[in-house]
This record gives C-alpha cells, structure tokens and sequence, in this order.
C-alpha cells in the first residue's frame, strides 16, 4: 500500500481568495435583507406565517445564538405589516351576572373612543340625575304621591267609622288598636243598660259590631299592600324621571355606536341599570356611590389604536398570568377585592391578530405556562383563570370574564433538543406547533458565498455600530468562520460568535486608533479570547513539560504511542496529547480495555476496542485460535474515556506492543477504524492537530514531527498560523491515511506486507513478526494448557484471569 | 312677594310667667316625647308641670261587652277585651307615667304632680287646662293609620283649648333652624303669634321668619303694624309676604325656610283649608298653636 504524501500548508487551511471580495471596505457593501444559507427555515418560517388553518404554529430551532430571534422578527414583522390591525376588545360589567363581566369587541382604535364616551357619561349621570330629583317638578309629583296615599289611608279609617257612627256604634282606640261599642248620642252605652235591650236589638247591634270589625281588619291588613304600591309608584316615578334625563345622552350615544351593536346593547344595560338604581342616584350630598359609577365605566384590554398592521409581540417572561391575563386585587381596609376594572390583559390578548413570539425553555419552566398556552391555543379562546384558582388553592368569589376569541400565530423559540423532547413526550406538541422551523448550523463556502457572507458581516457591523471592515479583515472572518464550522467547505451561521468577534475586533481597531477593523485586529480578537480561556489548557501543557504528566515528542518506543484528545470547557475546545500503552502476552485472545474494567471508559470506545480485537484475530488468526492477552490503557487519564477516534492508535500500540516493534513518539495518531482496518473520519481534528504541536513546540521545538488522521478528515482542517508556517517549513508533518496499514508503515518505518493466497505475510514484513510472535504465544498457550492438565486438568481458566 | 328686615331697637327682657304647663299623657311613645319637651320648656321657665292621664270612660264602657275585640292597629287580628284587664293596665300606666313625670323633673327642682281623671279626654282637659296655660300635645301626625288614636282628640283640643298648644313630632330633641310665624294678613289674633314667636327664637337663640299670608294690595297697614309689633319686641325678623296659595304650598315655603318651628293662629285661615292639619303634621316640626 502506497504511502500518503504529508500534506501542503494549502491543504490544512482554506485561504480566502481575496478576489474574491470585490470592495475596499464593508462601507460600500449593501444591506443583507435575510441571512442566507437558511433556506429552509427561511421557507418554513414564510409558511407558517402565512398558513392559517389551526395549529400552525412554529417552533423555530436551532442553537442559542444562532440570531433565529432577529429574524424571526423581520421575517413576521415583513407578513404582519400586510394584515390589518386586529380589533380593540374591552371588559365591561355585566349587569345579568357581576361575576361575569361581558367582552365587546371594537374597530382598532374606537376602544379608547368608547372608554371615554363611557367615563363621560358616569360623570354626566353623576351631576345630573341628582339635579332631576331636585327638581320642583318631581317634589311636587313624589308630594302628590304621599298624599293620595295618606288620604287613601285614612279614607279607608274614616269611612268605617262613619259607618259605625251611622249605626250608632262608636269606633274607640285602645293602646293596641281599636273597638267597637254601641253608643248613644256620641256616649258608649253601659253595658248594664245594654242588658235591657231587646234581643233583637242586640243581635243588630252584635252583627253589626262583627261586620265593621270585620271591614276594621281589612283596611287594616290593606296597609302594608299600600305601602307597597306606594314604593312601587315611586319607582315608576323615578325611572320615569331618569328615562327622561337619560334620554339625551343616551340617544347620541346609542347613534354613533350603531355600528357596534353589542356597544347599543351595553348602553341599553347601563339605561336599565341607571333606572334600577335611580334611588341612589338621589344621595344629593354624597352623590352617586363610586362603586355604582364604576360600573359603568370600560376596561379597555386591548387598544390597538397605535398598532400599524397585526402585531409582533415578544413576552420576555411568558408564566401563566403574562400569557393569559390576570385579575388583580386591590387591598383596602386588608381585604382584597376586585371587579372588572381590575382585569389585565395578557400577551396573548395583544398578540391577538397577530403573532406571539416565546422562548420555549421559558415558558416550559414557568408553572402552568405550557399548560395554560396549549389550553388556549386548542380551545382558540383566552378564559382568564387564575393561578391559584387553577390549582384550586382559593375559591373566593372572582371574576370569569367572558373568553375573548383567539386568532394568533405562536412561534416557539427553542434549541433542538427542546423540539426532539417535545415531539416524543408531549402528544399535544405536533397538534399545535405543525411547522418546524430548522436553523442550519452553517452553511456553503463556495465561489457564490464569499460576497454574500462579506454583505452578511457588513450588515452586523452596521447594526452592531462597529467600525468598517476592510477586505482583508473580512477575509480573515471568514476563514474564521470556516474554523468554527470546523470544515473547509462550510461558514458557520452562528451569529453570537461572529458578532462577538466583531465587537472586539473593533474594540481592537479602537485601541490602535485605526478608523477601519484591519485583519489585524481580527487576529488579535481571535488571540486574545483564545487566551483568556487559556488557563486549563497552559496547565495542562505545564504538567507535560515538567514530565509530570509524561509525554514523549521524539525517540521511539514499544508499545507507546500518543494519542490525541479534546477537551470541551465552556465555549472553548483545545486538544492534548494522551499516552496510549498496551502489553500482550499468551492467552485466550483477550484484549483488556482497562478504561473501561476500571469504568472510566464509555461505550462507544469499549465498542472501538472490540472492534480492533475482532480485527487482530481476523487478520492474524483466520484459521486458528488467537492466543493473546493484551491490555490497554490511557496513561494518567483520571477523568474517563470515551468516543472510537483513538482505536487507529490503539491499534497501532497493540501491534507494537505483540511484535515488539517500536514506534515513533514525533507522530501523534488519531482516527477510528473499523473491522476491516479502514480508517474512519473523527471530529476535532484541527485542536488535537494544535494540542500536539503546541506539545512538540514546548518540548524543545518543533523538529520533524507529525501527526496521522483520517484522510476524510482534511477538509476540515483549518490550522492554526504557527502550524501552517510549521508544515510549510517541513518541521511538522500531517499524513491523512486511508488504512492501518499506512499508519504501521507511518510510525513503524517497516512495510506492513500484504499476505500472499495462502495467508502469509511475507519474510520480514511488520505483519509477519506480528503473526509469527502470535504463533510463538499459540505455541506457548498449549504446552501451558497440557502442564496444567496433567497436573489438575483445569487449568483452563488461567488464561482468563 | 316682598321681603322686609325690621331691626330692633332695645331689647326687652322676657316677661317672668307663672303659668303651667299641660302634659296630656297617654303612656304611648309620643306623649312621651311631648313630656320631655314639656319638661325642657318647664326647667327653662321654672313652671309647674301637670301631666294629665285620662281613663277612658267609654273605652272601659266598651271593654264591659262581651263581644267586644280589639283590633291590632299594625296586625288586625281581633283580641277580646275585657275590663278587669283594661283597669290593671290602666293603673299600671299610671304608675309608669308617675315615674316617668318624676324622673324628668324632680332632679331639676320642677314642681310636677299626674293628675288622673276618669271620663272623656277633651272633657277632661279642658276642664283643666287655663287661658295662661301651655297645653302640650304628644303626635307628629295627626292623621295616618299609626296616629289615628290622637287624631280626633288632639284636633278637638287644638280648636278648644282657651290657650297655647304645642303639639310635639315624635323626634326627641329640636333641629337646627329658623323659628317661622305663619300669619294672615287680615286677621285679629296675630299679636298672639307673633309674641309667642318672638319668645321662641329669643329662647332657643334663633333666627324668626314671619310668613305672611296675604292676597290683596291693602297689606301695607297690617306691614307696618307688624314691624312695629317686632320693634316692641326686639328682635330682627324677616318677613315675607306669600299668596294664599293651598296647604302645599304653604308647606313648601315652610320647609324652604329652614324650620325648626312653627308658630300658627288657630285663627287662620289655613285651618280653613282641607288637610291642612295632615300638612302641618308631615312638616314633622313642633306646632305651636296659639289662639
């Protein structure tokens, strides 16, 4: 197998052509409308905006600082600019139910007009209902009144006792009421002189003593029907009164809201409920109650006089009471009451119309907010519940205001894990949030992109107000970003980095007083955050140069190879160089992955390790038992193992390790490879590639050093300045490699050999001291095993321990 | 209608009066509210007070019959009746009313003393009663179901009776106001009134309306008189001239005035007038009637 050439300084970096980039400066660069590269969620976003069937909400995703937020703003503030202003909505009190205050529904921009009118007129009611009843008019009537009544009073006294006086029968009062007795000439009739009487004549007189008593009784009993009807006349009265006050204000008010038929219903209400209470209207001191007063008045929820086109509403803190709405308490003398008046709005009640736009991860952790939201999206009607009454913590007398029907488009902003778990456990999330909005991570380098990248840049250091950027400057940013995607052939579309990266690179240009960003202050920003995160990293490479941590750069070894790692720590990534050993002996064809019997070892790499075992007895044993016990570890890794891009070293170690042939330790290896011995792509080749360099660097300079990786992994290498100069100097050599057999050759400097038709590996080749020494420890297995079985005949286990 | 302010000149000391006051007491809640301001009028004049308790002949006439009932005044269920209980009752009254007259007074060093009498009520008082006396009537109406038991009595008494009545509202004590004579314009008595007008608002310290009653041109002489009788007695009035327009009416101009209290001549001729007197008593304001 031929050997790979060490690649050129071209290859391990994408230069940025700067032909490419047709301008001085960004100053010259025009606006870009709409990130490019994000198509689909471009797509998916102008979709969803624009469908209106029910439960085509979106869920834009994508990773935090990826500017979905920004432009999902201009992509909704772009569609809700065409559609109309959505109406005013407002509570008023319902005079059926209190508890139940009605919602009426109005043109954009007549809520205020209504509040007003509405406030107007309780002040009317308040100045001239009072002058009513003051008035000569009515005293006169309510006089009249009494007066029919007191006479019909007493008439009905005086004509039972003119009757009785007829009949010569007085009509005497008691302390407690009255009688009746006969009389004679105006003087009762002693009863000793009554006994004289004929009987006849005391019949009449006791008949006719029982019939007025009778008569008494009934006039009597007719008073408190008096009274009534006397209340019930005053009533009359005083509606009428107010009708006729009333009529003037009502009257214009009832035309100009014709055209809201529920407004002409609600002033119908208030007239019946002014006439109601026309009593208390009376208090000419006092005048009306306020709380009377109130209730006349509106609660404008939404006032969408100022709104131009539907609205984009973003709730920064979406829990239960912001998105729904609340009522509200007003403490007075500590007890807590509330009425119409006191009910607010929610963003969804702004939102109405238009569109909503929430940060998922906020509104799943506020308590009930998720419920609440998907409560109201289904039901397609804000009902104001509140908290505690949801959890059935209080069941005072509130409010229920009538639900107000909902038209809005959420969209959910949220990373892609959220949507993932969202889909999988919650039944109800795809019925409402039908459209997926996927932000691409990053996007095509390509002839085309260049410019449009550079407009991109422009426009963010427009809007981050930062100085202009020249060509090369935008070069340098873009082959940055090229870095951060980790890919020749790809920009990243993180907009938080890149933004950040320009504010500090102006802040850069600001501290050497140059009136544009040069590629310089890029640079400079790029070192100096690759510092400041620095402090692990220099640790750990401190502990590698005072051989604390040993690590060898030069010289060869058996059974010793560097392997490279990445660490993660916050936002920043560095490689390092780990010392992979092995050791082999006779046994069972066994290879001990220590990481993982010490459980510091993660699957996927437990996995790597059965795979390169399956490969050594495949290869090296076809026919017969592989009698082998190797071992394998990661020398001073304390903190676990995981991932299969060290199984090419680990290989490679093991290899040494059976055949006793050493290995390079100026060639730091890294690739995963499968059954076959082909070797695999890995991820974070550009800082393990650096970690080593820097390694070599410390360790008394970089002097012909290298390291292997993955062929299919060279398009993602964007190195570093100090390696490119490196290769180019041919200090430091990186070979891509497409099988193991490269890397044995690579690091072993033999020729691996290829096995002829019967499976042998020719005299002299790498493979052959492997296969050869593999036999040597088939042979030793077997006299071992006979020993042990003419001796206890079960030592077949030993091999195992 | 005319107004005319008279001022006084020198005031004149308030003639000492040995006259008595005249209580017609009932043991009802009204004759006892006339009790206590026949008590105040009595500690501020050291006057003698009389209450006068009548036993109803002909209500204990009436109890003697066998089918006689009471008739509740708010209920109308019918009770018998029965003359033992009605005399144990009456006693028991009396001697209530006794306690009462001594409680209000005695502390104060008033003579007071319950005379009982059998017999009719107008009857009796006026058996009693002297031209000098103060006669002092409980009832705010004197009509209505709730104060029909005065109504006939009280009405008798205040067109019989040879000197003052005050009929007294039920409300205990006097509110804030003007003290108001109501006169005509061609009528005799008006001295009387206009005296007795004039001793009031001295007393209770307060403003003296006089309304004058009056339909033809010929008034200025009865004016003049007037301001004169006011000079004599030293204090300033306002006076205004009223057409004799109806009961109502007269009852507006009362009230408008702000009074506390109202002075009439039984003479005038207001009383002419159909439910004049159901008028005065829903001014609810203390009467006094002079003759």
């Amino acid at each position: 197998m031929a050997l790979p050439d060490a690649l050129t300084e071209a290859q391990i970096y994408h230069r940025c052509p700067l032909d490419k980039l047709d301008f001085e400066t960004t100053e010259s660069l025009e606006d870009l409308a709409l990130p490019f590269g994000q198509d689909r969620a471009l797509r998916a976003l102008e979709f969803g905006a624009s469908m209106k069937a029910q439960g085509f909400n979106l869920f834009v995703l994508g990773p935090s600082g990826a500017g979905k937020h920004e432009l999902v703003r201009r992509v909704l503030a772009s569609h809700a600019a065409e559609k109309p202003v959505p109406s005013d909505w407002c509570h008023v009190f319902n005079f059926q139910q209190s508890d139940k205050p009605g919602a009426i529904e109005l043109p954009p921009g007549e809520g205020r007009l209504f509040k007003a009118d509405m406030s107007e007129l309780a002040n009317e009611l308040k100045t001239t209902i009072p002058a009513t009843f003051e008035s000569e008019e009515y005293q006169a009537r309510i006089q009249e009144l009494q007066e029919e009544v007191t006479r019909r009073q007493q008439q009905g006294l005086s004509e039972i006792q003119e009757e009785a006086n007829a009949n010569n029968i007085a009509m005497l009062t008691t302390p407690a009421g009255f009688t009746f007795a006969p009389m004679r000439n105006g003087e009762v009739i002693e009863p000793e002189e009554y006994k004289t009487f004929s009987d006849e004549e005391k019949e009449l007189v006791e008949s006719k003593v029982e019939d007025l008593q009778k008569k008494l009784q009934q006039a009597i009993q007719q008073v408190p029907r008096l009274r009534k009807e006397v209340r019930e006349r005053v009533h009359a009265l005083n509606e009428e009164m107010v009708q006729l006050t009333l009529g003037g204000p009502m009257g214009e008010l009832r035309e100009k809201w014709a055209h809201v038929p529920a407004v002409v219903a609600h002033l119908d209400a208030v007239r019946e409920d002014v006439v109601e209470h026309a009593e208390a209207f009376q208090d000419t001191e006092n005048g009306a109650p306020a709380g009377l007063l109130n209730r006349y008045r509106v609660n404008l929820l939404v006032d969408n006089a100022e709104t131009r086109g539907a609205p984009v509403i973003y709730e920064d803190l979406p829990n239960h009471q912001h998105l729904a709405g609340q009522i509200e308490h007003r403490a007075h003398q500590g007890n807590l009451y509330t009425d119409f008046t006191l009910i607010r709005a929610g963003a969804l009640h702004r939102a109405n119309g238009g569109y909503l736009i929430l940060d998922a991860r906020r509104v799943l952790s506020q308590p009930m907010a998720w419920e609440s939201l998907k409560r109201i999206l289904f039901s397609g009607e804000i009902r104001i519940e509140s908290l505690e009454r949801l959890y059935g913590l209080a069941t005072t007398v509130s409010q229920q205001p009538e639900p107000i029907p909902l038209s809005v488009k959420v969209v959910l902003l949220g990373d892609r894990m959220l949507y993932y778990l969202l889909s999988h456990y919650d039944p109800d999330f795809l019925d409402l949030f039908k459209v997926e909005a996927d932000f691409e991570d990053d996007m095509e380098r390509d002839e085309a992109s260049y410019l449009l990248y550079a407009r991109m840049i422009a426009t963010m250091a427009r809007s981050a107000g930062v100085r202009t950027l020249d060509r090369e400057a935008v070069a340098r940013l873009i082959e940055h970003a090229s870095r951060l995607a980790s890919d020749q052939n790809k920009l990243t579309a993180h907009d938080r980095v890149l933004k950040d990266l320009l504010t500090e690179s102006d802040h850069w240009a600001g501290v050497a007083n140059s009136p544009q960003v040069c590629a310089s202050h890029v640079q400079q920003a790029i070192d100096e955050r690759d510092y400041r995160a620095s402090r692990v990293r220099e640790r750990s490479l401190e502990h590698i140069r005072r051989g604390v941590v040993m690590i060898a750069t030069q010289g060869e070894q058996v059974g010793q190879v560097n392997g490279l790692s990445v660490l993660q720590l916050g936002a920043t990534r560095f490689g390092q160089p780990t010392r992979i050993t092995a050791t082999a002996r006779p046994g069972k064809g066994q290879v001990v992955d220590i990481e993982r019997e010490a459980k510091l070892g993660g699957p996927i790499h437990s996995k790597a390790v059965m795979i390169l075992s399956r490969f050594l007895a495949n290869r090296y044993a076809p026919m017969n038992e592989l009698s082998l016990s190797a071992s394998l570890a990661f020398e001073q890794s304390y903190g676990g193992v995981e991932g299969d891009s060290a199984s090419v070293a680990e290989t490679c170690v093991l290899l040494s390790a059976i055949a006793g042939v050493p290995l390079k330790q100026s060639v730091a290896v890294t690739g995963s490879m499968n059954q076959h011995g082909e070797v695999q792509a890995v991820g974070g080749v550009n800082e393990k590639i650096e970690g080593f360099f820097n390694v070599c660097r410390q360790d008394g300079g970089v002097n012909s050093q290298g390291a292997l990786l993955p062929a299919s992994n060279v398009e993602h290498l964007m190195l570093n300045e100090s390696v490119r100069e490196a290769v180019q100097d041919g200090r430091f050599s990186i070979y891509p490699v497409t099988h193991i057999d490269q890397a044995i050759e690579l690091l072993t400097g033999l020729e691996p050999g290829q096995p002829d038709a019967d499976g042998v590996f020719p005299e002299g080749s790498f493979n052959r001291r492997v296969a050869d020494r593999l036999a040597a420890f088939a042979e030793v297995g077997k006299s071992k095993d006979k020993d042990t079985g003419q001796d206890n005949g079960n030592g077949g286990h030993n091999g195992q321990s | 209608m005319a107004d005319t302010t008279v001022s006084h000149k020198t005031p004149e000391p308030a003639p000492a009066e040995a006259r008595r006051i005249l209580v017609l007491l009932d043991g009802s809640r009204r004759s006892l509210a006339a009790l206590e301001a026949a008590a105040d009028i009595a500690r501020a004049q050291q006057a003698e007070v009389l209450g006068i308790f009548v036993e109803e002949v002909s209500l204990l006439r009436s109890a003697g019959y066998g089918f006689a009932r009471e008739v509740g005044r708010s209920s109308g269920v019918a009770r018998p009746m029965d003359v033992d209980a009605l005399e144990v009752r009456m006693q028991a009254t009396a001697e209530k009313l006794r306690r009462a007259l001594e409680r209000t007074l005695a502390p104060w060093g008033v003579a007071q003393a319950l005379r009982l009498c059998r017999g009719e009520v107008v009857e009796q008082v006026l058996g009693l009663v002297q031209p000098d006396d103060l006669l002092v009537l409980g009832g705010a109406g004197w009509s209505g179901i709730s104060s029909f038991r005065l109504g006939s009595t009280a009405r008798s008494l205040l067109r019989q009776a040879p000197g003052d009545v005050l009929l007294w509202p039920e409300s205990r004590s006097l509110p804030p106001g003007r003290v108001v004579v109501l006169l005509n314009h061609d009528q005799g008595a008006n001295h009387r009134a206009v005296r007795v007008g004039v001793e009031l608002a001295r007393r209770g310290q307060r403003a003296l309306t006089v309304l004058v009653r009056s339909d033809a041109a010929d008034d200025r002489e009865f004016l003049e008189e007037l301001a004169a009788m006011l000079e004599a007695g030293g204090i300033s009035a306002r006076v205004r001239r009223l057409p004799k327009a109806g009961a109502a009416a007269m009852a507006r101009a009362v009230r408008e005035e702000g009074a506390a209290q109202l002075v009439i001549s039984r003479q005038c001729s207001l009383f002419e007038q159909q439910g004049a007197e159901s008028l005065l008593c829903q001014l609810n304001l203390p009467v006094t009637i002079t003759p």
